[in-house]
């Protein structure tokens, strides 16, 4: 069996991973044995799906037959990949290098290769017909996709070489890596020792370099072969995210299959006149000028992308439960969802 | 500095709080700190340089550029003479910058640090880093310190420590909004930030913030299907969310939601005014 990947991406703040977990349920319902990979989901929305716990393995939901969601912690899943490109030995030094948990954390593709390779792994087990994936919040969205040519650069020893100089010493030349001159002043000013680690660290790395290259080859694979929804609202921020998806992503993936603007308001709430006094019809007022605003704002970019536009309705409460996410894939307007595989 | 989960409008209240400053005659100097696209935006400009350049009369704004503000660090705080600060060496600080621990965010925090000292301004407005990279900014000068034992590098990160320690130097404003995750993840940010001594109590900031309609419920039950209806329950359905989670959150100024889907520079202008208006 071959697993299908839908990748949901956009900025912060717009309903990625609600709708994330939307598209999983209806998929299951619709009798597609579907897994959900979130990132950083509401509590109420983790426990709907059954997985309460960090980095937790893909968990089959106790009442929905067809679905399974995971929950992925990036740090955690940075040691599984030291272990699975790094000889025993390196694994546990590197681990345990404050340089390696810096990385981890703040090195800003990490994340989002910690994801994707997890994605990958989910795919290749052909155990699911479809995975859905909530792309992690990483500044810009777009270093998802980007995340394993950087790996491989970072890894690849592009700065180890600039720091020992050219091509690839062996252990023992790092021990002369202050005498030589280009290098003296970065070491009276940081300290020998500080230089010395960073090389230590790099070099460590770097044995992960040919089993994380041969990897990062196969996960760009899965991108162009993948589905990607971009989610957005009406609003300016995340229109920039969604329009950069849209310029983006062609390079690095297949373009955009969709995009959704969540939090659409229905536009019979619009009306040119003036409003009738009184509160509620000011309010009307309002709400009908925002979603006057919106649509103008769906059409510009349906224009200016070339792109099939889908809504999802304003929901005021969160969804909580299993029902109410699928609710929302329900009651949304023009989703492919043929074509992104939540219906066979 | 200001912090805040993406997508709660970090940048359009760093934006609103220069604004409002310049009101005030002061003069001021706006800082995107990480990704410069946003306070460029909320400011009226396309892109902003690591020059400053002036937005209005007492208003100028700048983006930090890493590389150039690397060279400046090297330069101005570490004394690194510029001969030495090409080439190898600079890479080699490069890599570092690319690796160890804490010096990235230094490089960072220092510019902001530097300009607030220099004399220029009255007031510094830095569009900081997103909340789940503050813990790692703010603690950068701590980290450096433990990496690094000697010399200007170490006496510069002890400086900055004690610059953001002191709340009559540095304030930390979080920007929530009064939905769940974001007021999850600001007070799992204050809870981290009490143990930590690295600023003085943070400001939390809620964003757009919706008024109740004062209508009784009785009232609202009695109105005929239809718009007027629909968007009255959308209304009050949204207070009583944003009423349930902002219980939570520490007392602070609340903004209002902005309707109409104004540009970035409009919706800075807005929330300038109308916090000006108290």
């Amino acid at each position: 069996m071959n697993s299908q990947a839908l990748l949901v991406t956009g900025g912060g703040g717009v309903g990625k991973t609600t709708l994330s977990a939307a598209f999983a349920v209806v998929a299951a319902r619709n009798g597609r044995r579907t897994l959900v990979v979130t990132v950083d989901p509401a509590r109420r929305l983790a426990t709907a799906l059954g997985v309460d716990e960090l980095g937790s393995e893909p968990t089959p939901h106790r009442e929905e037959p067809n679905l399974w969601a995971a929950m992925l912690d990036a740090t955690a899943s940075w040691k599984a990949i030291a272990h699975r490109h790094a000889p025993a030995e390196v694994a546990d030094r590197l681990v345990d290098n404050p340089f390696f948990q810096a990385a981890a954390q703040h090195f800003p593709a990490s994340q989002s290769y910690a994801s994707a390779e997890e994605m990958a792994n989910y795919l290749d087990a052909r155990v699911w017909d479809l995975v859905v994936v909530d792309t992690p919040p990483a500044a810009g969205g777009i270093e998802f996709f980007s995340a394993p040519a950087e790996m491989r650069e970072l890894v690849g020893g592009r700065l180890l070489r600039w720091l020992t100089g050219g091509g690839l010493p062996g252990r023992r030349a790092l021990f002369n890596l202050t005498a030589r001159p280009a290098l003296r002043i970065a070491g009276s000013v940081l300290g020998s020792d500080l230089l010395e680690r960073v090389a230590e660290f790099l070099m460590d790395l770097r044995t992960t370099y040919d089993g994380l290259a041969r990897r990062a080859v196969q996960i760009e694979e899965h991108f162009r072969l993948a589905r990607t929804v971009v989610v957005t609202t009406a609003d300016p921020a995340p229109l920039r995210e969604a329009a950069r998806f849209y310029r983006e992503l062609p390079d690095v993936a297949a373009a955009p299959d969709a995009v959704v603007f969540n939090r659409t308001l229905p536009t019979a709430w619009y009306d040119p006149r003036p409003p009738a006094d009184g509160i509620v019809a000011e309010n009307l007022q309002r709400w009908g000028a925002e979603a006057h605003r919106q649509a103008e704002a769906q059409e510009e970019f349906a224009v200016r992308w070339m792109t099939e536009v889908a809504t999802v309705p304003w929901e005021p409460r969160p969804p909580t439960d299993l029902d109410s996410l699928a609710a929302l894939i329900q009651a949304s307007e023009g989703l492919p969802l043929d074509r992104l595989g939540v219906q066979p | 500095m200001i912090t805040g989960k993406g997508g709660v409008g970090r940048s359009a209240i760093a934006a609103a709080l220069a604004l409002r400053a310049v009101h005030a005659g002061r003069r001021v100097l706006a800082i995107a700190m990480t990704d410069d696209l946003g306070l460029a935006v909320h400011l009226g400009r396309e892109r902003l340089t690591y020059a400053p350049q002036e937005i209005r009369p007492g208003l100028h704004a700048l983006a930090v550029h890493r590389p150039t503000a690397l060279d400046e660090y090297l330069k101005v705080q570490i004394g690194v003479p510029r001969i030495t600060r090409m080439g190898p060496a600079a890479r080699a600080f490069d890599a570092l910058a690319s690796t160890a621990p804490g010096i990235r965010e230094v490089i960072t925090i220092g510019k902001v640090l530097w300009e607030a000292r220099r004399g220029n301004w009255d007031l510094v407005v830095a569009d900081g880093p997103p909340l789940g990279q503050i813990g790692s900014h703010l603690r950068a000068p701590r980290t450096v310190s433990e990496l690094v034992s000697v010399g200007r590098v170490q006496e510069q990160a002890a400086w900055m420590s004690t610059l953001m320690a002191d709340p009559s130097v540095t304030r930390l404003a979080i920007v929530s909004l009064a939905e769940e995750l974001p007021v999850t993840e600001t007070l799992e940010t204050l809870a981290w930030l009490e143990g930590q001594d690295l600023v003085a109590e943070p400001i939390v900031i809620t964003n757009r913030t919706l008024r109740p309609l004062e209508v009784a419920a009785a009232d609202l039950d009695r109105l005929a299907p239809g718009p007027a209806r629909q968007a009255a329950l959308l209304h009050e359905t949204l207070v009583h969310e944003q009423q349930r989670w902002s219980a939570d959150l520490p007392p602070g100024p609340r903004l209002p939601y902005l309707f109409g889907l104004l540009t970035p520079a409009e919706v800075a202008a807005r929330l300038a005014d109308v916090w000006e208006e108290g």
